[in-house]
């Protein structure tokens, strides 16, 4: 069962280190929460440690729901449709509409310049 | 020409290809513009939560973004699937750490409360049993993350009583901090009258 996987990281997975074991580095996480927007002044030491296993379990829902979409289209390789496909079907992934669309004009637009050249 | 990604504003790639490849079957391949569209997600991600969160430390003129207001942020945003498991994941990081329970009350504070006898603190850092909260929860996300639990950081567990926190729709709920254990001597107070 997959939650099964997650849920027996979160057991016996890595919290012997304050920086070891993280799936993800903290000072990045903490660098990018620092950007999200101008008058973000102090994080404190622990909210860099909750993003880091939020954004593992967001990682994984995001491929689970993508992987569904490569399946219906009888795929074995992930692309980047299938995530845009899974970001369109799943509410909470609204925040994400412009980034997986903006994605794929910027590669239209690259395209039809190369060509035209 | 695309321009050259900098890399430092996303997450690592490899650590992300770890992440998926622990959910995709073994045959599975990944497209390069895959791999790098989900990086430039979960950073929005941590934008997105970090910008609401942010929002709310303003509004009560707080300077630091805490672990609650993280929560609270998803909760809002309509991750509430993850706080608990998160929530768990933070109580027991702090316990590895050996954070003695004084630091851990007076850290990341919103409320002001009075220190807790200590029979009341030992009740609450023991680890909830957690096979007595059937996992599955029947919503749109198909998510099995319900633990039932609420979750006040500066003093441990707490259960919801409310009903299970197992669905969606009442852990956001199961989120508000209850602090009517802070104050046992006034509830028996109100009984006393």
């Amino acid at each position: 069962m997959r939650q099964a996987g997650a849920y027996s990281n979160l057991l016996c997975g890595g919290i012997s280190g304050r920086t070891g074991p993280h799936s993800l580095p903290l000072a990045r996480i903490k660098k990018i929460m620092k950007n999200s927007s101008e008058d973000v002044k102090m994080i404190s030491g622990v909210a860099p440690i909750v993003f880091s296993k939020a954004c593992e379990i967001f990682i994984e829902e995001l491929t689970r729901r993508s992987w569904i979409m490569a399946i219906d289209g009888k795929r074995r390789t992930l692309n980047k449709e299938d995530i845009a496909s899974a970001v369109i079907a799943t509410d909470i992934f609204d925040f994400l509409i412009t980034l997986v669309s903006n994605s794929d004009a910027t590669d239209d637009a690259t395209v039809i310049q190369m060509e035209t050249i | 020409m695309a321009g050259i990604r900098e890399q430092d504003q996303y997450m690592p790639i490899a650590n992300v290809i770890r992440i998926m490849r622990r959910i995709l079957p073994p045959h599975a391949k990944i497209s390069d513009d895959a791999k790098e569209t989900i990086q430039e997600c979960v950073s929005e991600y941590i934008s997105f939560i970090t910008s609401e969160a942010n929002e709310r430390c303003q509004k009560e003129q707080r300077k630091t973004v805490t672990a609650e207001d993280i929560l609270w942020a998803m909760g809002k945003l309509g991750f509430d699937d993850y706080v608990n498991p998160l929530a768990f994941y933070l109580q027991r990081y702090r316990e590895s750490e050996g954070e003695p329970a004084s630091v851990r009350r007076t850290s990341s504070h919103a409320v002001p409360h009075p220190p807790l006898p200590l029979s009341m603190l030992q009740q609450q850092q023991q680890l909830p049993f957690l096979s007595a909260m059937p996992v599955s929860s029947i919503d749109g996300n198909n998510n099995c993350y319900g633990f039932g639990y609420g979750f006040d950081f500066d003093q441990g567990f707490y259960r919801d009583g409310v009903g299970g926190g197992g669905d969606a729709s009442s852990s956001a709920a199961a989120f508000v901090p209850n602090f009517d254990h802070c104050f046992p001597h006034l509830k028996r107070d109100n009984s006393n009258m």
